[in-house]
């Protein structure tokens, strides 16, 4: 394990950098980082890698929509976007003009536990990027015109990724139903109504509270010196000061007793689909570990068994995937398979299950789990060829769990996971009473009913 | 749920180097979608950056292999790009056939079953499809894997390439799951714009057609694909492109062994054609019902990949549309509000390809967008770039080569492009000078040249009730639905 500089600032030159060294015995590679706390909060991780003239910064905030309150349900993604209409010495839309015609490229991104800021530029261009980072982290420039813009760019990016695709609606109708507690349970897009209650006060009092240097993380991976960066970091972050810590959220998820059901017309879609969540625990738990597992077994790939089961032997399905979502709080293992047309999805649900009791019973092949031993080897060496993805990786796990160094050991525990965690996982989550099943039925636009709620097709 | 700001789309450039000060100190001039402070530290060197060269070679049977050797991450990723067998060279009377050849080609070989594949290969999570378009002349196999396991893989991609059996029960499986995807991307008002956009700007040319129809789907044979494979998949024009963790002291060998026995056909090299020249400007509409966007695409016919105004045209597209610093981005979301993106793109083949530009906007101000998008059209050719605007751009598209250093897969790319469309040697270390040397003037007169709004072409995807209105304004409309089947021209004067 890591030991981490919690110094201050001016001790940090002396103490220097600590660096990992932790070679994993999977991957047979191993980033290696400094770690440093500011006097003010802000928690600093460098990777240095001279392989090419780049630089990518990442700054990892403590917020995501389940910070929100009722009544203003996507606000953190709102908030993101005022986070490039300038600051007390970067115009509007500044920001982003600077990086892109400087050759790099940026953005950001919101989900229900963080907020990441990003610029990948050529490695001459730290100043740049840290001065941008800096300026809008001390003092953002709010005003009703700018919230009034981005609420439209907002308000349109629903349009375009739920309320005007197919099965727009069904992700957010999976959290609503599957989860009790508010935090979870609502999109992160937000509602149309609730974006249109923000206020700029909302903007001024979220800023305050959630963009102080002590609730973020900054990340710098590539061609930098360590050394020069970290006294660049400190001439432009040091001064910012330090806020109150935010109120923490309460993600309690009460048990579930009963399988929960619904269905949504949608008129945009043609083939039925049939949506599964279970609660799962957090991330990086061995139990969470195990259904990561189980999902590759179960989804990924013609070699998966509900491939075969499904869209091969049966053919009640034509596509389908699931995955381990991987929140800080509590999860959900969620299964989607778009139905064949004309299926009779009830058939199609029984047969999603009879692969599931299978999991609990027979055997699981030894091939099976070299296939998630080397997806995760592969996907932690892929990350290795982007300064970009090393930032935002490191920043979440410095973030999120306290220690940037599980970028070198998540391999190594998918790998442990064994038949029989994968057994003992599916006996206890994958129950009828822990699942909540949304059916997406396509509905003919215009009010006409679609058919038999009981069939798929048109 | 991941949401992103933006996605960044559009055309990014990967070039060689030089230095090249920036003229002029930063000016703190406010623009169209954005105010300038100019007191942010700018570095006014752009890097001068080494290309690392891949290395060629070549096999008896015509093969033309390429390698670009990268040590940072154990991976290895392979193109075998198969020129002749790409869904241009489809029969004229079964459209589709290459791409359905493309993708059975995994479902089974002279030693292996389709299950077989499938775990042999995500066992060692280990990547092989093949795939092409029906406007591209090469279907391409791409393959990836941890570098450990590379020999196993390429094993069973040769295979799969060169042995596959085609069996009927794995065409019928085929076969159900395809015609569910093709009822399926109707849903989808991205695929209704660019069905539409591809008929129009190129009429009876291959690339007017972006998908096969159920009927040459379901009429499709094994002897179909038999002979497809037999008579399109051969290795005197093929390519193969190697990047990452291996030298080409390792990989010739390694091609040699798995793909040295491929007889060579003797054939000539496929040609293309040229689409007719585009017809006068003109309006559709798709009524996709339930839509609360129109998608909105305005395009024309643009340049081959090897026309001398390629350059000119880069740099008048970043001006235009190519990313979020671009005119459009800046004018119909940060000043507007209309949209979430707004980019502009180019294709440039062996013959001549498309422009166009695209948004997503809310119904209700459907006609204001277009007539805002379609401003920036005229403008880019009436007036000249504001000097600061041109230093811009052309410096975002040569600043940016250093990101694509840290991309073998891009790097590579670009040696193939040179190699495909016999470009100089030198071609990608003079792109820079060659961008930088691009002038205001040539911008202009190439956007005059290309952006003429007497050909181009507008295509809407949305609510026909509420937008055809709108959309008469600017011309008559013929309005189709969302099968693809003219209903009714409406407005101007039909």
């Amino acid at each position: 394990m890591l030991t981490r500089t919690r110094c201050k600032w001016l001790a940090a030159f002396t103490v220097a950098a600590i660096f990992s060294m932790a070679a994993g015995v999977v991957t047979g590679q191993a980033v290696e980082f400094s770690d440093t706390t500011l006097e003010n909060g802000l928690r600093v991780v460098i990777a240095e890698d001279h392989v090419a003239p780049v630089l990518s910064i990442a700054v990892n905030y403590d917020v995501g929509s389940r910070n929100e309150r009722r009544g203003r349900t996507g606000f953190a993604h709102l908030f993101e976007h005022m986070m490039f209409e300038g600051s007390e010495n970067v115009g509007d839309g500044e920001h982003m003009l600077l990086i892109f015609n400087n050759g790099g490229d940026l953005n950001g991104t919101t989900d229900k536990d963080r907020t990441v800021y990003y610029e990948r530029m050529p490695s001459n261009q730290l100043d740049l990027g840290l001065f941008l980072e800096a300026d809008r982290m001390a003092s953002l420039d709010i005003t009703l015109e700018n919230l009034n813009n981005q609420r439209q760019a907002v308000q349109e990016e629903r349009r375009l990724r739920v309320d005007n695709q197919p099965y727009g609606h069904t992700f957010e109708t999976i959290d609503e139903l599957a989860y009790e507690n508010f935090a979870y349970a609502h999109s992160t897009i937000g509602s149309m109504t609730d974006l249109n209650a923000a206020t700029v006060t909302d903007v001024a009092s979220f800023f305050r509270t959630y963009y102080a240097p002590n609730n973020a993380v900054l990340a710098i991976v590539g061609d930098v010196d360590t050394e020069s960066a970290l006294k660049k970091v400190q001439q432009y972050f040091g001064q910012i000061p330090r806020q109150p810590d935010p109120p923490a959220v309460d993600l309690t998820e009460p048990r579930q007793t009963g399988e929960r059901r619904t269905s949504y017309d949608d008129p945009l879609a043609r083939l039925a689909r049939i949506d599964i969540a279970y609660h799962i625990p957090e991330s990086l738990t061995a139990d969470h570990d195990a259904m990561s597992v189980l999902s590759t077994v179960l989804t990924s790939g013609r070699s998966s068994r509900l491939y075969q089961a499904i869209v091969r032997d049966t053919q009640l399905g034509v596509d389908l995937s699931s995955s381990a979502g991987n929140n800080r709080g509590p999860s959900l293992l969620w299964l989607g398979v778009i139905a064949a047309p004309g299926a009779d999805l009830v058939a199609l649900e029984a047969a999603i299950y009879e692969q599931i009791e299978r999991i609990k019973t027979a055997p699981i092949e030894a091939w099976e789990l070299d296939k998630a031993r080397n997806g995760a080897r592969r996907s932690f060496v892929s990350s290795l060829g982007s300064s970009l993805q090393r930032a935002i990786i490191l920043s979440r796990y410095a973030l999120f769990y306290d220690d940037p160094n599980l970028i070198n050991s998540r391999a190594e525990s998918i790998a442990s996971v064994s038949a029989e965690d994968l057994r003992r996982v599916a006996r206890t989550y994958l129950t009828e009473t822990n699942r909540s099943v949304v059916l997406t039925l396509p509905a003919l636009a215009g009010g006409q009913s679609g058919e038999d709620p009981g069939q798929g097709g048109f | 749920m991941r949401l992103c700001l933006y996605y960044v789309v559009g055309f990014t450039c990967a070039l060689s180097a030089g230095v090249y000060a920036q003229a002029g100190v930063q000016q703190a001039q406010s623009i169209t979608g954005a105010e300038l402070k100019g007191l942010a530290p700018v570095s006014d060197e752009i890097l001068k950056v080494e290309l690392p060269k891949a290395e060629e070679a070549d096999l008896d049977n015509g093969l033309h292999l390429m390698v670009l050797e990268d040590r940072r991450v154990p991976i290895v990723s392979v193109q075998v790009i198969l020129i002749g067998a790409g869904g241009y060279y489809d029969p004229p009377d079964h459209a589709g056939l290459a791409g359905f050849t493309a993708s059975l080609l995994r479902e089974g070989t002279a030693t292996r079953s389709s299950v077989e594949i499938a775990e042999a290969l995500e066992t060692l999570a280990s990547r092989v499809n093949v795939s092409t378009d029906m406007s591209l002349q090469a279907a391409t196999m791409r393959l990836s894997s941890l570098v450990e396991y590379l020999d196993q893989t390429i094993a069973l991609a040769a295979d799969v390439l060169l042995r596959p059996s085609f069996p009927e029960e794995e065409l019928a499986l085929f076969k159900t799951r395809e015609q569910a995807g093709l009822i399926e991307q109707r849903t989808r008002p991205r695929f209704l714009a660019v069905e539409r956009l591809a008929k129009v700007i190129y009429g009876d040319h291959p690339a007017g057609r972006t998908s096969p129809t159920p009927e040459t789907l379901d009429r499709t044979t094994r002897d179909d694909l038999i002979a497809f494979h037999r008579e399109h998949y051969v290795p005197d024009h093929a390519v193969i492109a190697i990047a990452g963790d291996i030298s080409m002291a390792d990989a010739f060998p390694a091609v040699e062994r798995h793909f040295g026995a491929w007889a060579s056909s003797g054939t000539r090299p496929p040609t293309v054609d040229d689409p007719e020249p585009i017809g006068p400007s003109r309006l559709y509409l798709i009524n996709r019902e339930a839509s609360v966007q129109t998608n909105l695409v305005v395009g024309t016919q643009a340049i081959n990949r090897t026309s001398d105004d390629y350059d000119i045209l880069s740099v008048m597209n970043q001006i235009v549309g190519g990313g979020p610093s671009s005119r459009l981005f800046l004018n119909l979301r940060e000043d507007k509000g209309y949209t979430y993106g707004a980019y502009s793109s180019f294709t440039a083949q062996r013959y001549r390809g498309d422009w166009d530009a695209s948004t997503e906007v809310r119904t209700e101000v459907t006609g204001d967008a277009l007539a805002e998008l379609l401003r920036e059209l005229v403008r880019i050719h009436d007036e000249p770039v504001p000097e600061q605007e041109f230093q811009d751009a052309k410096r975002s598209i040569v600043a940016s080569f250093a990101l694509s250093l840290e991309s073998p897969n891009a790097l590579l790319n670009n040696f193939v492009v040179r190699h495909l469309y016999d470009l100089p040697d030198d071609y990608w270390d003079r792109y820079p000078e060659r961008i930088m040397s691009v002038t205001r003037e040539q911008v202009q007169e190439v956007a005059a040249k290309y952006l003429d709004a007497g050909r181009l072409h507008i295509v809407a995807v949305g609510d026909g009730e509420q937008i055809s209105g709108m959309l008469t304004s600017f011309g008559a409309v013929d309005v189709y639905d969302d099968q693809g089947t003219l209903i009714e021209t409406v407005g101007g004067d039909q």
